[in-house]
């Protein structure tokens, strides 16, 4: 365990914030193409310019997910990832960087099957920072919301489009760390929201909570991450990155030796992108 | 929800059922896929203790071999979709392709008042193989002129083995819940037979 243990996500909000700057959120899913080469994607992507990880746990029904995330989902499951594997990932990249947070992402079953308090003590020991379960709302969240907690990780919850000024408060009040804004009603990496969507959507959310706002779904290049880091805390990357990976396989499913630092480059475009919007003052 | 859509069924079943025989039936028979006709048929008799309810799962090619879509015999509880039931699913969570001749009853999990009624005990649910529901599908086809929907023709399996134990005057209520039409071509294959 790294001596800083505790609060990566807000303490990486906060540094943002002092440096006036949104920040990049980068998915991949853990074990895609195999658990190699994601590790070797893990390690590389916060010197890339990633600010925070999501690592997604594959699952074989993910059913918020676009084709390109079904696709590296069932690449991984077939390469033999299970959650063990995933959290080993975690730990294993903790061995060097203590500072970056990662939040795992993913559909609940998997975690109801290993045991949720298991799990998030298993989480929490290998230094996952915070989970967001996409099939689990806040109603039916206690049963993992309570030993996650109870450890000192944090549910991360969606907000959408669709969710109007009655839900939201009710979101917001198991939210921690910060806000997974949906910027579309629709699955992973398909079209992307148009700019003053997304800025009206974070302003509403802004009047009723002081979180930071990721916002995510539909973000493919540094253009569409700069526009959205121009009002957001934080832009997420997912699909346009698990695209170069497929892109990177050979006819036998095996990785180009670029792989790795085709996947490293585009993500140093999109940091490149993010930290091109406006300089923001800091948050009061 | 779906169940109060499907319920239809059941009232109506039960109404002419009071019409024509002057009582409650003895026993419902309905095929389970996801489970909407069989709770629409049982939901208006769960207050009937004297009512036995049956539903039949599709085993496929055998629960043993793993191909088929019996998740309340041989599932186990877990989360999809919105609703914790019994799932077809291996030890890390994750979701089983399953199988059933029958295109309706091919589902990895079930509608989860059918859990809880299994777990009640209200409802015994049994299951039927392809070929036991094929050979159930060509039994009503040559008997009654009725070409039944390869779904309802699981139920039809448990009730040509059910029948013939019980009384005469058992009232046996068996949903029909979809004509084989459909499934024509799905027969022929199974039959050996070129169309």
């Amino acid at each position: 365990m790294s001596a800083f243990g505790e609060q990566r996500i807000a303490r990486r909000f906060a540094s943002l914030r002092q440096q006036g700057r949104s920040g990049l959120v980068t998915f991949i899913t853990a074990g895609d193409p195999d658990l190699g080469t994601s590790m070797d994607i893990l390690r590389r992507l916060p010197g890339a310019g990633a600010d925070l990880i999501e690592l997604g746990m594959p699952f074989s029904d993910p059913m918020a997910d676009g084709p390109a995330i079904q696709a590296s989902s069932q690449r991984a499951l077939r390469a033999g990832q299970t959650l063990r594997r995933t959290l080993g990932m975690v730990a294993a990249f903790r061995q060097a960087d203590g500072e970056t947070p990662i939040v795992l992402m993913g559909y609940y079953n998997p975690i109801y099957a290993y045991g949720a308090t298991a799990f998030a003590a298993d989480a929490k020991k290998a230094g996952v920072d915070g989970l967001i379960v996409v099939d689990l709302p806040p109603e039916e969240a206690d049963e993992l919301f309570l030993p996650a907690t109870a450890v000192g990780l944090d549910l991360i919850f969606l907000a959408a489009p669709t969710t109007d000024e009655v839900r939201l408060p009710r979101v917001l009040a198991s939210a921690r760390s910060f806000l997974y804004y949906v910027s579309i009603t629709g699955v992973t990496g398909t079209r992307a929201a148009a700019a003053e969507e997304v800025e009206a959507a974070v302003a509403l959310i802004r009047q009723h909570t002081t979180l930071p706002i990721a916002v995510g779904f539909g973000i493919r290049t540094p253009e569409q991450a700069a526009t959205v880091a121009a009002t957001a805390d934080a832009a997420v990357v997912g699909s346009a990155l698990i695209g170069e990976i497929a892109r990177s396989l050979g006819s036998d499913g095996g990785p180009h030796p670029k792989l790795v630092d085709r996947v490293a480059e585009l993500v140093s475009a999109l940091a490149r992108g993010v930290r091109s919007a406006p300089v923001r003052g800091p948050a009061e | 929800m779906v169940r109060d859509f499907q319920s239809v069924i059941g009232t109506e079943a039960r109404e002419q059922m009071l019409a024509a025989e002057g009582r409650l039936p003895d026993t419902l028979v309905a095929c389970i896929g996801g489970g909407s006709n069989a709770i629409g048929l049982f939901h208006a008799f769960l207050d009937e203790p004297s009512v036995k309810m049956i539903g039949v799962e599709a085993a496929g090619r055998g629960v043993h071999t793993g191909e088929h879509c019996a998740s309340l015999t041989a599932g186990r509880p877990g989360v999809l979709h919105g609703n914790r039931t019994y799932l077809l699913q291996d030890t890390d969570g994750q979701i089983v392709n399953g199988h059933s001749i029958a295109a309706g009853l091919d589902y990895p999990g079930v509608g989860p008042e059918h859990s809880w009624l299994r777990d009640s005990g209200r409802v015994a649910y049994v299951s039927v193989t392809d070929e036991e529901a094929m050979a159930a599908f060509e039994l009503c086809a040559r008997s009654e002129g009725i070409i039944p929907a390869l779904e309802p023709a699981h139920a039809l399996a448990h009730v040509a083995r059910l029948a013939p134990t019980l009384p005469r005057d058992h009232l046996l209520l068996m949903n029909l819940c979809g004509r084989g039409d459909k499934d024509v071509f799905t027969a022929a294959r199974h039959f050996g037979i070129t169309l």
